[in-house]
């Protein structure tokens, strides 16, 4: 540490002190060329020491000037002086084709050709466009004429932003005949007839091929390449990077990806999009989470989402997600006490799409080495803006609209209707009143049949489809933004005010964001630079749906719903006649849904105050320093009612005979201070020596995490249906306060060989505040190389770009270790017990005070590709992550008194492949068809718990109805465990091998020991998008799927012990009052075939009864239509004098189709949980929805 | 623009630089939980644990669906999370919740308070008090599953033993014996007075009373297996005195904050889900014994939960009828429907709106258990006095239960005529120690209602009173004479636990613990 110290420290001395020698080196290198004396050097040299010397881009072909010597001193005034002097008598010429470009071409060509062209008469071929400017290869034109050529074509060509575009070169597709654009971006080229068509090309720019046809003026404006070979990508800490460079494999999402198609959450509009980056939307409502998973679930605990770096510093990303049944617990919080499992949101809620400049997707941990102790599960990197696309004063207004009809899956029966045992509220003689309201065992639907339901309401006794869409409204998202940006040449400003208004599915649910941006950057002198952003968002989630649960789950009760209730009958019954909840199932914890959208009531208002400001000198050309601090503040205040007063399922519910003067009911208030800061600097230095570049960075960084969390919870009220905290008697609170500091000290350095070889270390050492003294500091590691292969030797026409990737890295986790996970604590209980307090121990873990986070090291190898003009190109990485020192919450045996111990013992391992392949079928004029496939395979294996015994597990999570989620040695992470069909082992009667076993009541008899369905990760995720532009239309289509999960649904474990699911339908005839005679197919204990019959429900609620949950396990793939989007630019029917400088209107559907999926009822993706801990164990959610909608953006 | 400079990377260099792991240690300290505490108010958690029917719903699970169904006083027709001795079956679900409850709750809180105050000598008796609260409830656990962790049990924290061996139950009784001899006898009234004890105010006279009381509990457990230790074991108890009066009552008062766990079930998801079992109405009924009104309730003519409204509640004894033992919904239905009742909601309960409230007291030893406990001491001969005192303990033993009522709720009281009524009807029976044994067990079946562990062991130990098996048709076992492990020690101890089972002879509801011959 010390040496570390004292390295920056003379680092920081040697830099402040070399800073006016440097400042002056810079001076004078502008004016006055070194003289590199005037010995005789290529003349490949001499031209790259001109590029360099003069800043500019010296075209050629390389056999040209092989071999080719000179010996002219290299201290020339202008750049055009030196040409003329190191290409005489070289048999070469030099032409300016543009604003500090030149080309080189042989003498007799330029001779052969001149007829055809006013300027140069070159062909820069679009395929030679392989990065830098320095050797791009110019094809051959033939000196023989084809054919005459009849037509005068002229023009004028502009860049994005409307200026003159010299130096395009312009070809007739097909010939030899070729032209550039002068210096004011005119061009003019002799073609054949009308069919022929003129190829525009510039490299970084995207190739334009437009048919003559009668005309003969063609005006073009070139747009920038969207897969230009060589970006400038964000990496790690804001650091801006070549993307050549980089070792490892980031992805970049524009902005245009996140505005068009929009979800309140913003990662969910990536779904399918991005390889390797699994993201699931839950179904919470509007304001819920979204689970991003980067390369697969990285370690056996239960979050593993990534870290969320907004300019460069980190802000919080903590979930409030849904997750009962979580044994294992993880860094995720949720609402206290039962009744109120709803999802609150994560840090993406917070972020307003059209704030986001870019964003870049860091996901390996080489990539995000940098960030040392919080990259473990990767970073999802977003610059905001700070300034307009264009100079001036730009508005621009963006309106998005979507509308969300929810999705019915439910495929039930409707053969048999309510009751049980084949007793309905039709049966002759039945109950009045029937409490059966959940139960499907009744007696079959025939024409004509009544029902008398609650109390004495006489209804048909038909079938109630379509529940779903009846009780569900359809959902709308309205986003209103508008920002106003200013430009210049020293910096600029954006300022953006948004509003989003979201009506979620669920009658009640509605989430409204306000976000306020500012971002600005201002270059304070030539040297000093200041750059900054604030975002303030206002949240209101008001009423975030109760789901996964058996209370208050509005989808719990209507998806197991009896099939013959009329949902109109149970909103006018929701209520008996002391105001409590009416009770219509003898399951009183499936709460009425219509009484929950009443008195179920919940609001979470958040005020996020996030953002940095930074300050950057640059000390000399290649030497700058930065220091930048950073904050991220909220305050969330959330009640919910966790149980109404009157609920049935609660003590004194409606049960009239409750104890007087007893108001039933749990209220609860939290109220949460969060504060993050950071504070880091860094010193840049780049520099070339040679064909060797250096680039260096040096940084630390000081973080500080603090929580405070104010909760009550009341229960025994004095007044029914108030909920204050006053009201209630019996009162809970809690305060707790957690504090954790991390500070860290890192530097990376960069070597490059001519451009082509880069060699990357990185280094960081955190000191945590949460560990032990004296091992408290834990140093992260990172090298990488990339070898743009294409560069280093004369690669085939074909292919434009190739590089290689290798990069190993060690990172960590900062959230394993908690804050004060060292002792065990003491409190007292809220409430005296005969007039005495009660003490209680915190934990039913034993601490253990010698943890350390979990390490990560991770290899990576990567390919990237583009070929053929850029229309093939691949993006390949495979990867091998392992993850040691993981922190297992070990069972231990409840006899020691505790439940468990934390010990650092946990391994597992990653490995995948990702793919992306982008192809362009087709391309012409007015149209191009894009395609491109992503899809990446993980494969996560628990390699060691407290132990590596093959098949040691612990329990990670519980399913709410049936059924756990364990991590097992030896197998893949999230397997589904739980009872399965106890079979045969043929060792009485070999034939019957493998056959169910039934008891002698004829219901299957559940395997003695848990047994593994599989994992319910899912092993391939990807997507295909196919994106068309015809004359300004764009549109897109993309599928995407999930593969090779498996799934506990609870939706269909309802449906099957409550006699909806179709598989019910056997043996529901005879038997005792029409109860149904089921004979399972299978044996008895004995071996023999069994005979033994079963009631239907008793028969089908083995799911219950015995935890037998095998017939509800299926596969949790699928395949989807994801996502269509049409849009066209109207900009071009605006004149340029006009205000408006453009328009654009996309219509987005989301969800449009299921193509394929293999678990019945249920949309797959229709989860609620966040927690990996609890993956796979699906129960009832808000339905999917289907949404439509369309995005204006109109610019000013 | 130097100075700017300047000023930013000293500022940060400071910053930096200053120390990496700077004030870390004052960070990383609670501001909110304290590593200390009187050890007394660990006690009270104990205490409270203690409880039979639980404050935790997890025992109260166990009381209503285990022990209470398998003595035949309260049953559920469901099945689902409610499955256990009404159909004789292993609910996983429920069949590990009187281990964790008492393992986590009052074994983990004594033994805390155990170490902290072994060589403290000013709270000795607040050591003594820990030492009988859990033996108290090692004997509850060892009387449930046979074999269980004892030497090395509760030490997860302490001793960092995270996967303790079993003991045998032949060995455990006889230190569950002494320490409860030692504890007691060495309660101090010249001591420091627990006054924050949560039980008796720190009364060392009561404690003493009640220390005795569960090693007469302990001795009679032993009754059949080994009659010297059991009778030199109520023997000294009785010497040291036990509790007689309700005064002395070991009491859990519940309130507002802390529930009677049963009454929390039963007023809550499964308020119209438990009735009273057919044999406990039944035998009460036929007796005219005034406690069936203090106890049952039955909605007339109520046909759902709804329906069991005030109006049409009685607590007339002849009007009460038990559910019949190995119902499930359907067949529960068509004996209420056969027996004229309209309904299975029509059966008579537990009535939560006086014996099992949500505040409802339970008692951890009663003068009623105690007094019928030395009426068959002494009709061994384990105590002095022969028939004689047998009967007047017997008799006090149903008075004193009689009276308890009363505690419950004023309106389950018991009128001292009524009292006196049934206990002049029903004296000792002392022709044989048979019927004797008989009587007594009887009563101390009744005695023990919403006492499901000791009614159950008594029950196991005595052969009384006669119970038909359960005759649900799906049942596992005959009787369920033991209740399975956690399947958590089964994942996770289970070289340990597999030694136990094959020194019990297996894991199975039938498997007999050992005292039960």
């Amino acid at each position: 540490m010390s040496k570390l110290y004292l390295f920056t420290g003379i680092f920081v001395l040697i830099c402040y002190r070399a800073m006016p020698q440097h400042g002056e080196i810079y001076a004078s290198n502008r004016q006055q060329p070194p003289d590199i004396s005037v010995q005789s050097y290529s003349l490949k040299h001499g031209l790259s020491q001109l590029q360099k010397m003069f800043d500019v881009s010296i075209a050629y072909k390389d056999e040209w000037v092989k071999d080719k010597i000179v010996q002219v001193p290299l201290n020339f005034p202008s750049v055009e002086k030196a040409l003329d002097a190191m290409l005489q008598n070289t048999g070469l010429k030099y032409e300016k084709a543009g604003n500090r470009f030149y080309i080189i071409f042989e003498k007799k060509q330029h001779q052969s050709t001149y007829n055809y062209s006013s300027t140069a008469p070159l062909v820069l071929n679009a395929s030679s466009s392989s990065g830098d400017f320095a050797t791009p290869d110019l094809t051959t034109v033939s000196n023989e004429m084809t054919e005459p050529a009849t037509i005068t074509v002229t023009g004028h060509v502009t860049d994005e932003s409307g200026a003159d575009f010299p130096g395009i070169n312009v070809i007739v597709k097909g010939t030899t005949i070729g032209s550039s654009t002068n210096s004011d971006g005119r061009y003019s080229i002799d073609v054949i007839d009308e069919n022929s068509v003129l190829v525009f090309s510039f490299i970084g720019y995207g190739t334009q091929e437009i048919v003559v046809g009668s005309r003969t003026t063609i005006d073009v404006a070139m747009q920038p390449n969207v897969k230009s070979l060589d970006e400038v990508v964000v990496t790690a800490l804001g650091i801006e990077r070549s993307s050549k460079s980089l070792g490892y494999s980031t992805t970049k999402v524009t902005a245009d990806q996140l505005a068009i198609n929009r979800t309140p959450n913003i990662m969910n509009t990536l779904q399918g999009k991005v390889a390797g980056v699994n993201i699931s939307s839950l179904g919470t409502g509007p304001g819920g989470s979204s689970k991003v998973r980067i390369r697969g679930q990285s370690s056996l605990g239960g979050l593993n989402s990534p870290l969320i770096v907004i300019n460069g510093v980190p802000v919080d990303n903590t979930n409030f997600g849904t997750n009962q049944g979580n044994t294992a617990g993880d860094n995720s919080q949720g609402n206290r006490g039962g009744g109120a499992s709803t999802d609150g949101g994560d840090g993406f809620s917070s972020i307003n799409p059209d704030d986001v400049e870019s964003m870049q997707i860091l996901k390996g941990s080489t990539a995000a080495a940098l960030y040392g102790s919080r990259a473990k599960d990767g970073v999802i990197m977003i610059t905001t803006k700070t300034k307009g696309a264009n100079k001036g004063v730009g508005v621009s207004y963006n309106m998005n609209f979507t509308d969300e009809t929810p999705l019915d899956y439910t495929d039930y029966q409707y053969v048999y209707g309510q009751g049980e045992n084949g007793i309905g509220p039709a049966s002759p003689g039945a109950l009045p009143n029937p409490t059966t309201g959940q139960w499907s065992f009744g007696p079959k639907i025939e024409p004509g049949m009544t029902q008398v339901l609650f109390n004495n309401v006489v209804v048909p006794y038909v079938a109630q489809k379509g529940i779903i869409n009846k009780f569900y409204r359809h959902g709308t998202n309205l986003t209103n933004s508008v920002s106003f940006s200013s430009t210049t040449d020293k910096g600029g400003l954006n300022i953006s005010v948004a509003n989003l208004k979201s009506n979620g599915i669920t009658p009640n649910n509605s989430f409204d964001r306000k976000t306020v941006n500012l971002g600005f950057g201002y270059d304070l002198s030539e040297r000093l630079s200041i750059k900054g952003t604030m975002n303030y968002s206002n949240e209101l989630n008001t009423n975030p749906p109760v789901v996964s649960d058996q209370d208050n789950s509005i989808p719990t009760s209507l998806y197991a719903m009896a099939n013959t209730m009329p949902l109109d009958v149970l909103k006018a019954n929701a209520y008996n006649a002391g105001g409590g909840e009416y009770i219509y199932s003898r399951f009183t914890n499936r709460t009425n849904p219509y009484w929950v959208l009443n008195e179920v009531k919940q609001n979470i208002r958040k005020d996020r105050l996030f953002g940095n400001f930074s300050v950057k000198y640059d000390i000399a050309k290649w030497l700058f320093v930065q220091v930048r601090a950073g904050q991220d503040f909220y305050t969330r205040d959330q009640d919910y009612i966790n149980l109404p007063t009157g609920k049935a399922s609660l003590n004194g519910g409606s049960i009239a005979s409750s104890v007087a003067g007893f108001v039933n009911g749990v209220y609860t208030q939290d109220a949460r201070r969060f504060r993050e800061t950071n504070v880091d600097f860094l010193i840049t230095a780049t520099k070339d020596f040679g064909n060797f570049g250096l680039n260096v960075n040096v940084g630390g960084n000081q973080m500080r995490k603090r929580l405070d969390l104010n909760s009550v919870q009341v229960t025994d009220f004095v007044v029914k249906g108030v909920y204050t905290v006053q009201n209630g008697r019996a009162k809970d609170p809690i305060y707790t306060m957690t504090d954790q500091a991390v500070n860290s000290l890192y530097g990376m350095a960069e070597v490059n060989y001519k451009k082509f070889l880069y060699l990357n270390a990185t280094f960081r050492e955190d000191w945590f505040s949460t560990l032990a003294p004296g091992r408290r500091s834990i140093p992260y590691p990172s090298v990488s190389a990339s070898y743009v292969f294409s560069e280093s030797f004369a690669a085939p026409r074909w292919l434009n770009f190739g590089k290689f990737r290798a990069a190993y890295a060690k990172v960590g986790s900062d959230s394993d270790v908690a804050p004060y996970s060292q002792s065990l604590f003491y409190g007292t209980t809220a409430n005296l017990f005969a007039g005495q307090p009660v003490a209680v121990m915190s934990s039913l873990a034993v601490p253990n005070a010698h943890l350390s986070p979990m390490n990560v090291a991770e290899t990576e190898l990567g390919l990237e590709l583009k070929t053929f003009n850029s229309r093939v190109n691949l993006d390949l990485a495979v990867y091998q992550k392992i993850t040691t020192d993981q922190i297992v919450n070990a069972q231990i045996s409840d006899g020691s008194g505790f439940t468990s111990t934390k010990i650092n013992n946990g391994q597992s391992r990653n490995r995948g492949v990702e793919l992306m392949l982008n192809i362009v079928p087709v391309q012409t004029t007015n149209f191009q068809w894009d395609f491109t496939f992503t899809g990446a395979y993980n494969i996560t294996k628990c390699l060691s718990l407290t132990s590596s015994n093959p098949g040691e597990n612990i329990t990670v999570g519980t399913h709410v109805f049936n059924g756990f989620v364990q991590q097992i040695v030896g197998q893949e992470l999230g397997q589904i465990v739980g009872y399965g069909y106890r079979r045969d082992d043929g060792s009485v009667n070999p034939d019957h091998k493998g056959q169910i076993v039934y008891g002698s009541n004829g219901v299957a008899l559940p395997t003695t020991k848990l047994i593994p369905f599989g994992s319910a990760l899912p092993k391939w995720v990807g997507g295909f998008n196919n994106s068309f532009s015809y004359k300004g239309i764009v549109a897109s289509v993309l599928i995407d799927f999930k593969l090779g999960g498996k799934v506990l649904s609870g939706t269909n474990f309802n449906a099957y012990r409550h006699g909806l699911s179709k598989e019910t339908l056997v043996g529901r005839e005879g038997g005792t009052n029409g109860e149904g005679a089921v004979v399972g197919v299978g044996v008895d204990v004995n071996s023999n075939v069994n005979t033994a019959v079963a009631s239907a429900e008793n028969f089908y609620s083995v799911v219950r009864g015995a935890g037998l949950i095998e017939p509800v396990i299926y596969n949790a793939g699928y395949w989807k239509l994801r996502q269509i989007t049409i849009g066209y630019d109207f900009t071009k029917f605006f004149k340029s004098t006009s205000a408006i400088k453009g328009v654009r209107l996309s219509f987005v559907a989301n969800n449009v189709l299921m193509l394929k999926k293999w678990v019945p009822n249920i949309d797959p993706e229709s989860f609620s949980y966040t927690s990996d801990n609890v993956v796979g164990l699906e129960s009832p959610s808000v339905p999917t929805t289907r949404s439509i909608g369309f995005n204006l953006n109109v610019k000013i | 623009m130097k100075k700017i400079f300047s000023l930013c990377l000293l500022t940060v260099s400071f910053a930096m630089i200053t120390s990496c792991d700077h004030n870390f240690d004052d960070i990383n300290t609670s501001k909110t939980g304290v590593t200390a505490i009187d050890p007394g108010l660990l006690l009270n958690n104990a205490v409270i644990n203690s409880s039979p029917g639980g404050v935790s719903t997890g025992t109260a699970t166990t009381d209503l669906t285990y022990e209470m169904a398998i003595v035949q006083q309260m049953i559920t027709s469901n099945s689902g999370v409610t499955v256990g001795g009404n159909f004789n079956q292993v609910n996983i679900g429920n069949t590990p919740l009187t281990w964790t409850n008492y393992f986590q709750n009052v074994i983990r809180y004594t033994q805390d308070v155990i170490t902290k105050t072994a060589s403290d000598a000013t709270r000795a008796n607040l050591y003594n008090m820990a030492r009988i609260i859990q033996a108290n409830a090692f004997m509850i656990l060892t009387d449930t599953y046979g074999n269980v962790p004892y030497t090395e049990a509760g030490k997860g924290y302490t001793n960092q033993i995270f996967f303790p061996k079993y003991d045998t139950q032949e060995s455990i009784y006889p230190q569950i014996i002494d320490e409860l001899t030692d504890a007691t006898a060495s309660l101090d009234p010249a001591g420091k007075i627990e006054t924050s004890d949560v039980l008796y105010g720190g009364d060392i006279a009561k404690w003493k009373k009640f220390g005795y009381s569960i090693l007469m509990r302990a001795g009679m457990h032993l009754s059949q297996v080994d009659a010297a230790k059991a009778q030199a074991t109520v023997s000294a108890a009785f010497t040291g005195g036990v509790i007689t009066s309700n005064a002395d009552n070991a009491i859990i008062k519940h309130d507002a904050n802390f529930n009677n766990g049963v009454g929390n079930i039963v007023n809550g998801t499964e308020a119209a889900n438990f009735y009273l079992a057919e044999p406990f109405v039944n035998a009460l009924k036929n007796t005219s014994d005034p406690r069936l009104s203090a106890i049952a309730v039955r909605y007339v003519g109520a046909t759902s939960g709804p329906g069991q409204v005030p109006g049409v509640a009685t607590t007339a004894p002849g009007n009460q009828y038990g559910m019949p033992m190995g119902s499930d919904d359907g067949s529960a239905q068509n004996a209420a429907v056969a027996a004229g009742l309209g309904s299975r909601y029509a059966y008579s309960q537990a009535d939560r709106n006086r014996i099992l409230k949500r505040t409802s007291p339970m008692f951890i030893v009663s003068a009623s258990q105690m007094n019928l406990l030395l009426a068959e001491a002494a009709a061994r001969g384990w105590i002095p006095g022969g028939n004689a005192a047998a009967s007047t303990f017997f008799t006090a033993g149903i008075k004193a239960d009689m009276d308890k009522m009363a505690t419950y709720d004023p309106g389950s009281a018991i009128s001292a005529g009524d009292r006196d009524t049934y206990a002049t009807a029903n004296p000792l029976d002392v022709s044989t120690f048979d019927a004797s044994l008989q009587q007594i067990s009887y009563q101390y079946w009744i005695a023990s209602f919403l006492d499901g562990p000791e009614a159950w062991a008594n029950f196991r130990r005595t052969g009384y009173p006669v119970l038909a098996p359960n005759p649900y048709p799906g049942k596992s076992v005959t009787f369920i004479t033991r209740i399975t492990y956690p399947p958590s020690e089964i994942l996770v101890n289970s070289k340990n636990v597999q030694d136990a089972i094959s020194q019990m002879g297996g894991d199975n509801l039938d498997t007999k613990v050992w005292w039960d011959k």
